[in-house]
């Protein structure tokens, strides 16, 4: 696996060659990854069937370019009408549809686009020079780091629940027992599932998405003329210069975009991970380190950047066990995996000593995917941002139709229609008692996971709990875990110490005066 | 009226006669002609775990020989999760008994879970499976650089303190084995499941558990990284890709029964014994695909060895799966959260 320039080179020239199909490749994926229920996952089975029928360079080409992108365009209904696409796009709303609701939607999506491509592209291109040394690298988070891991995605929850503690942790409380319906992780016996055979599997996390988000947001539309509250609507034309303003941000946060990536490229390295996690996991850490964490949730670019660099940098990080061991990261991995085998390729680390050109290939073609994103999607940031001022009498019928589809598409259930309705009206009743819909999000995605490493890793320490305490990058996952909790609150403290001291002297002063 | 009653009777005697086969047809004949030309549309088969496991690789290796003697493609539908019970909960009763509807299932883990979980359907008067398509034994293994070296290290390692055995499931052949050999030798084996082949490889990688046990042919696919220590079963049909590991019962000279993994193609008995030329003719073609030049050369791109195709038909598939539903109510109360 050593470093070789010239097959590096070769496989750029390559994948000029493949822009034909990496171009419309990644606009299908964009479109696809708008519409919430439309994973790549679910994309790339349908169209197996024809990626076993291409080339091997094609068919890798096109699911890399349609993976890499889909990740991209939930980002944009979780911006503009505070619906994510995807898991990995859920933590975008926060800070998303605030900025589109103070009449910068536009600016927003730059955002988010800036930060996808540039995220995904600092990753891969790593991920291309650095492969013989991020092979090993998920083998370090085992179960016990993983709890942590998870512990930092949820401890996200009490950020979140800050200015309401009591309805915040209800909130996310209420989530983790939705998300412990399904059977268990040992037996797989069924528990809190009623009966139903759809619930076997835990609530299924699209449906969940779809109804909290997307159809209860319709139900507030109803409520008004346009998808935003008429005075954030924009009726000027589209302009260049929000587009500039957009990139300008970025390049002010450029920092965020980098570190934030390596964090999902690393979360995506471990099998089983997500870009869900990822990007909660990335928008705590960004708002952990933050001067100004209290900016966050009220519209602030770091806000989307965080969670959009994170959830791309998981794209590459997911490939790295799947070439390297043999062993997909994830489910869009997974299928990449069957085409390859199909194909007669033996995975692992004979691969790169077989067939080069195929290892590092991939990540050069999601390298391209990446660059061809960029320079297709800027230029509609400008048209897309126009989605707000729809009236809600044509908007909210059509979301309604396309979510309820994406529902029934991912599991081809009926029963996670009516799931997704039932979630909706859970959704509504949050949003109006303000209670945060977010929370309990977190609750259903991190909830099962969280549960399956504790299991795991009280099983290993049989029944002993210090074994949470058992390793030395899980302790320092731990340490980061306080920190982050107690870092923020300091902070605060310190401000309104502050504010008290100018109140007190600016009494003073005016007493004196 | 006399003539008329004579003709009348004549008339209907004679009208039955010719009417019988005339009024028997649409009974009778659909059901020839379907057989006939059955299989007249795309064949839907329901797969109890994920997509990217060895059930769709072999499923699709197997179809693009089966494909081509029926006329007919496959689609594929996956339900992974509770150990394959959706699956099987989905195809046997949510999907029409019509023999266009099959499923790919592994009778091994899933006949344990069977007995287990007790569901709502019963084997075999719900279906049947009708082509077994490999044999995969259970095996102990170890990454390559692990501190042991033979399964007797490992036992005398386990008699000193449980040793962490990462496993796909609780529930599962090679589970039971581990279970089985710790009672046999007096030694203990933690068990810890990772819900999947995959992890369960990783989890020995990394160093989390201390050896695994999985079906051999995955193992011996990643023969880079991981060394079989003993198989599950009376003959190690993969000794030369496996070091000559030794079997369990060789070693320690007991008689564990042989605990494997098999896939097998199923189909509702409903429809099977209603249809028996159709299903004589799913049954006969999928066992020429299996034997076929193309089936073992795109089982071999799998990465899985090909010692460990092996045909069964019906009575086979049917004993087999019995054998496994004994063996699992024997470790009942370790195999089930009741236990």
């Amino acid at each position: 696996m050593a470093w070789d320039g010239g097959l590096y080179l070769d496989l750029f020239a390559h994948s000029l060659a493949l822009l034909w199909v990496i171009v419309p490749a990644v606009l299908f994926g964009i479109v696809i990854g708008a519409l919430p229920g439309f994973s790549a996952a679910n994309t790339l089975i349908i169209l197996l069937p024809l990626t076993l029928s291409m080339g091997l360079d094609v068919a890798l080409a096109f699911m890399t370019a349609v993976y890499a992108s889909t990740h991209l365009g939930g980002g944009i209904p979780a911006i503009l009408v505070n619906m994510p696409g995807d898991g990995g796009s859920a933590a975008t709303t926060l800070d998303g549809y605030p900025m589109t609701l103070k009449g910068q939607g536009q600016q927003a999506l730059v955002l988010c686009f800036v930060a996808s491509t540039v995220g995904g592209l600092v990753t891969s291109l790593a991920v291309v020079a650095l492969l013989p040394y991020l092979a090993p690298l998920g083998l370090y988070l085992r179960s016990v780091e993983m709890v942590v891991v998870m512990v930092f995605g949820l401890v996200l929850i009490a950020a979140i629940a800050s200015d309401d503690m009591l309805k915040g942790l209800i909130a996310g409380f209420f989530g983790l027992m939705l998300g412990l319906i399904g059977t268990d992780n040992i037996y797989s016996t069924p528990r809190a599932s009623f009966g139903f055979l759809e619930l076997y599997d835990g609530v299924p996390i699209i449906a969940a998405l779809i109804g909290l988000f997307a159809i209860a947001e319709t139900f507030s539309m109803i409520e008004r003329d346009t998808i935003v509250p008429e005075t954030a609507v924009d009726t000027s034309k589209p302009r260049w210069a929000d587009t500039i303003d957009g990139v300008r941000m970025c390049i002010k946060y450029w920092w965020q975009i980098v570190w934030t990536a390596f964090i999902g490229m690393l979360i995506g390295i471990v099998p089983g991970a997500g870009a869900t996690i990822a990007s909660f996991v990335g928008y705590q850490q960004s708002r952990m380190f933050s001067k100004t964490p209290e900016l966050y949730g009220t519209g602030h670019p770091p806000g989307i950047i965080a969670p959009e660099s994170a959830n791309n940098g998981v794209t590459s990080g997911t490939l790295v066990p799947l070439m390297a061991i043999g062993v997909p990261g994830g489910a869009t991995a997974a299928v990449m995996m069957v085409v390859l085998q199909y194909q007669g390729i033996v995975l692992g680390p004979r691969m790169f000593i077989e067939t080069p050109e195929l290892a590092y290939g991939v990540f050069i073609y999601m390298t391209m995917s990446y660059v061809v994103m960029l320079f297709t999607i800027l230029p509609l940031a400008r048209y897309m941002s126009k989605v707000v001022s729809m009236p809600t009498r044509i908007i909210v019928p059509l979301i309604i139709t396309l979510t309820i589809i994406g529902a029934f598409a991912n599991r081809e259930y009926m029963f996670d229609m009516g799931l997704a309705l039932a979630f909706a009206v859970l959704g509504y009743i949050a949003v109006k008692t303000n209670y945060h819909v977010i929370g309990i999000l977190i609750g259903v995605l991190l909830g099962p996971l969280f549960e399956q490493y504790l299991l795991r890793s009280l099983r290993i320490g049989q029944g002993d709990l210090t074994v949470l305490f058992s390793s030395t990058l899980g302790n320092v996952l731990w340490a980061m875990v306080a920190l982050s909790l107690i870092l923020p609150w300091l902070r605060s403290r310190q401000t309104r110490r502050a504010q008290d001291r100018d109140a007190s002297a600016e009494a003073g002063h005016g007493s004196l005066s | 009226m006399a003539s008329f009653d004579r003709l009348s009777r004549r008339a209907i005697l004679g009208g039955a006669l010719a009417a019988g086969p005339l009024l028997a047809a649409p009974f009778v004949l659909p059901r020839r002609a379907a057989a006939q030309a059955y299989p007249e549309r795309t064949f839907r088969v329901v797969i109890p775990t994920g997509q990217g496991g060895g059930a769709e690789r072999l499923a699709r290796a197997h179809d693009a020989a089966w494909s081509k003697l029926l006329g007919q493609n496959f689609e594929y539908e996956f339900f992974p999760g509770a150990g394959g019970q959706i699956g099987y909960e989905m195809f046997v009763n949510r999907r029409e008994p019509d023999g266009y509807n099959l499923l790919f299932g592994n009778m091994g883990p899933e006949m344990i879970m069977y007995a287990v979980q007790e569901p709502d359907y019963t084997f075999p008067d719900d279906y049947i499976y009708f082509c077994r398509t490999d044999i995969d034994d259970s095996a102990v293994f170890v990454r390559r650089d692990s501190e042991y070296e033979s399964i007797e290290q490992v036992v005398d390692a386990a008699k000193q303190n449980p040793l962490n055995t990462a496993v796909s499931r609780i529930p599962h052949p090679a589970s039971i084995g581990m279970l089985a050999l710790g009672e046999q030798t007096q030694s203990e084996f933690n068990l810890i499941p990772y819900g999947g082949g995959n992890p369960t490889q990783v989890a020995v990688l990394n160093g989390e558990a201390d050896i695994g046990a999985l079906p051999i042919a995955g193992i011996v696919a990643l023969s880079d990284q991981f060394r079989v220590l003993g198989v599950f079963s009376d003959r190690n049909i993969l000794a030369d890709k496996t070091e000559n590991a030794p079997t369990v019962n060789a070693v320690f000279g007991t008689s564990l029964p042989d605990l494997s993994s098999s896939r097998s193609w199923a189909v509702h008995t409903a429809w099977a014994d209603s249809n028996p030329d159709a299903f004589a003719k799913l049954a006969d073609t999928a066992k020429q695909a299996l034997e076929s030049d193309e089936f073992r050369a795109a089982y071999e791109k799998t990465g899985a060895p090909i010692e460990t195709i092996a045909f069964g038909d019906r009575e086979t598939c049917t004993t087999y799966a019995q054998n496994m539903i004994e063996l699992a109510n024997r470790y009942k109360s370790v195999l089930s959260a009741d236990g």
